[in-house]
């Protein structure tokens, strides 16, 4: 399912947090959403998946304008701070987010089973999460984003605070699950992972700086770093302003 | 729905504390209330003059009083000299002195003392007391159990509910499974619902207790005590979820309770309403704990059975609606629609 945003704004109180940005991400890709913290990268997920309504503009998923409770039964999501029950059990955990998709009893457990094995956590599954490592957390996170075998995958900084050898492996899983035929949005202010991406929406300010295949970006640039496209669009911004 | 209240049972199950602060707190506070608003022993020491009449002493000592016989210029001096003696009687010419150590509840048993052993000497001046409710002598915690059942099973729901909340909106989880198809109805009546269940166990475990252990006398039916605790507790746990809207982080709930709680114990029936100046007992309709506390008195204290409560209980059910409504409302930042 591919997702369509036009002309979105966003506001909270006099702050203009999402400046009318448009752009479409093709189904079955893999979008990054990129900027430094504070530029929108949030709000701009929170739009999508419809915890927020635009205050002028529209979101699409597919044919579905956002926000949409039927849609949230195809969209996963893996929030910054983890979001799972520490005193439960990674099974537990699974099992409860399951119930709510409806999952059929034995379908769950198979699932359940299934994606323990590609977060590579089958062997804890029955651990209280409170004892799980940072790393342990995010995969058990992944894990339950994509236990429904969502179309859309939000994941929102899903490698903060991640050495880099487990951030290898959750990109791995990212394009395990691509793979499979879902789009997923992934906001990071990492900019080497934007190499892992089909495409990169920079987002500065609010602003929609730039948006393209990442290595058309990647040619727009002297050095071939994305950092760069972020320092001309700073200086625009001197100029606009001077 | 039934699901989020299972997943709530589970994970409280699991953190040893949360169990412990709601099944075990309320026995030991209560326990201790017990013995310190219970009957207490304690024998006042009161001293009289050395010419003192036999008829005088003896009058005395038939009392729950030691007796003690000394000569003294100045009665005030004799006390603080003497840290065992609570009062000085004096009787002579121009009338009856009772000098007393300092207003407290030693005093007061003194004077009450002394007072039944001169109405021995004059059965003319004996008034007989009697009581419609309760009975002469009965203890404070007999007279106070009420508030304390009330008490209790709104304090302890509450702070489960608010401190789990709190957690569940910094921790994310909230946003998550607001980020499923689950109804936003479904989540608080599931939350509700889970606690709830811990709830009943408490109010169970409290009354048993109250009642079996302890020794705390009702007129009323203790079914209908229960009932009310329900009510409560389910008013707790949504007035913790409103709360928990307003705190970001457990310590915050912490610094509410002064501003949340704590009145609400002055208004709970310990202090009667109409003693309160200034119109100031009107408060105690917009605080939840009056009502319950309200109907656990009247099935206690005044044997009423649910003619008699059902307009407070009525009053419960109507403030958890406001605050599912208001619940209701704090969920909607976390959608759009």
């Amino acid at each position: 399912m591919n997702i369509q945003l036009q002309h979105v704004e966003k506001s909270f109180g006099d702050q203009l947090a999402i400046d009318n940005i448009d752009f479409t991400i093709p189904s079955g890709e893999i979008c990054c959403l990129l900027g430094p913290s504070g530029s929108g990268k949030t709000t701009l997920i929170r739009l999508m998946i419809g915890a927020l309504a635009p205050d002028k503009g529209s979101v699409h998923i597919g044919e579905t304008k956002m926000p949409n409770m039927d849609m949230l039964q195809q969209i996963g999501f893996m929030p910054q701070n983890d979001g799972l029950y520490e005193d439960l059990s990674a099974e537990a955990n699974l099992a409860f987010f399951g119930s709510i998709y409806k999952l059929g009893k034995k379908a769950l457990q198979d699932r359940i089973t299934e994606v323990l094995n590609l977060v590579d956590l089958a062997n804890d599954r029955h651990k209280l999460v409170r004892n799980f490592s940072g790393g342990m957390k995010k995969r058990l996170s992944l894990a339950i984003a994509i236990l429904h075998k969502p179309d859309v995958l939000f994941l929102d900084e899903p490698t903060v605070g991640i050495d880099p050898i487990l951030r290898r492996q959750i990109w791995d899983q990212f394009q395990v699950i691509r793979r499979e035929g879902t789009t997923i949005i992934v906001s990071t202010h990492v900019m080497d992972e934007v190499l892992e991406c089909d495409r990169a929406a920079l987002v500065y300010n609010g602003r929609l700086i730039a948006y393209d295949h990442v290595q058309d970006l990647l040619d727009q640039t002297e050095n071939g770093r994305v950092e760069e496209l972020f320092l001309i669009a700073g200086k625009e911004e001197v100029g606009d302003h001077a | 729905m039934r699901n989020l209240a299972k997943r709530v049972i589970f994970q409280t199950l699991n953190d040893k504390r949360s169990v412990a602060l709601i099944l075990i707190a309320p026995l030991l506070i209560l326990t201790l209330v017990y013995f310190l608003l219970g009957d207490s022993d304690y024998v006042p020491t009161v001293v009289l003059d050395d010419n003192a009449p036999e008829q005088l002493v003896d009058a005395f000592k038939d009392e729950t009083l030691e007796v003690e016989q000394a000569t003294f210029d100045d009665p005030k001096a004799y006390i603080e000299d003497n840290e065992h003696v609570d009062a000085v009687f004096e009787m002579n010419q121009e009338g009856t002195t009772i000098t007393l150590r300092e207003p407290s509840t030693k005093s007061s048993k003194a004077v009450g003392e002394i007072q039944d052993a001169l109405t021995t000497l004059n059965p003319a001046a004996e008034i007989d007391t009697s009581f419609v409710y309760g009975e002469e002598g009965q203890s404070t915690f007999d007279s106070f159990g009420f508030v304390f059942l009330s008490l209790f099973s709104f304090f302890f729901v509450f702070i489960l509910s608010a401190m789990a909340l709190v957690k569940e909106r910094s921790g994310g989880t909230l946003e998550r499974l607001l980020m499923t198809p689950i109804k936003r109805g479904q989540v608080i009546l599931g939350y509700t619902l889970g606690y709830g269940t811990f709830a009943v166990v408490q109010s169970i475990f409290i009354v048993l207790y109250s009642i079996y252990v302890l020794g705390l006398s009702s007129l009323g039916n203790m079914a209908w005590v229960m009932l009310t605790m329900l009510l409560m507790a389910g008013t707790a746990v949504l007035f913790g979820a409103t709360i928990s809207v307003f705190a970001r982080s457990e310590l915050q709930v912490v610094q509410m309770i002064p501003f949340t709680i704590i009145p609400q114990v002055f208004f709970s029936g310990l202090i009667p309403l109409d003693l309160i100046p200034y119109g100031l007992g009107n408060l105690s309709y917009v605080m939840p704990i009056y009502y319950g506390a309200t109907a656990i008195k009247e099935v206690m204290i005044y044997g009423s059975g649910f003619s008699g409560i059902w307009m407070y209980l009525l009053g419960l059910i109507l403030y958890a609606g406001v605050l599912y409504l208001l619940n209701m409302r704090a969920l909607e930042k976390y959608r759009g629609h």
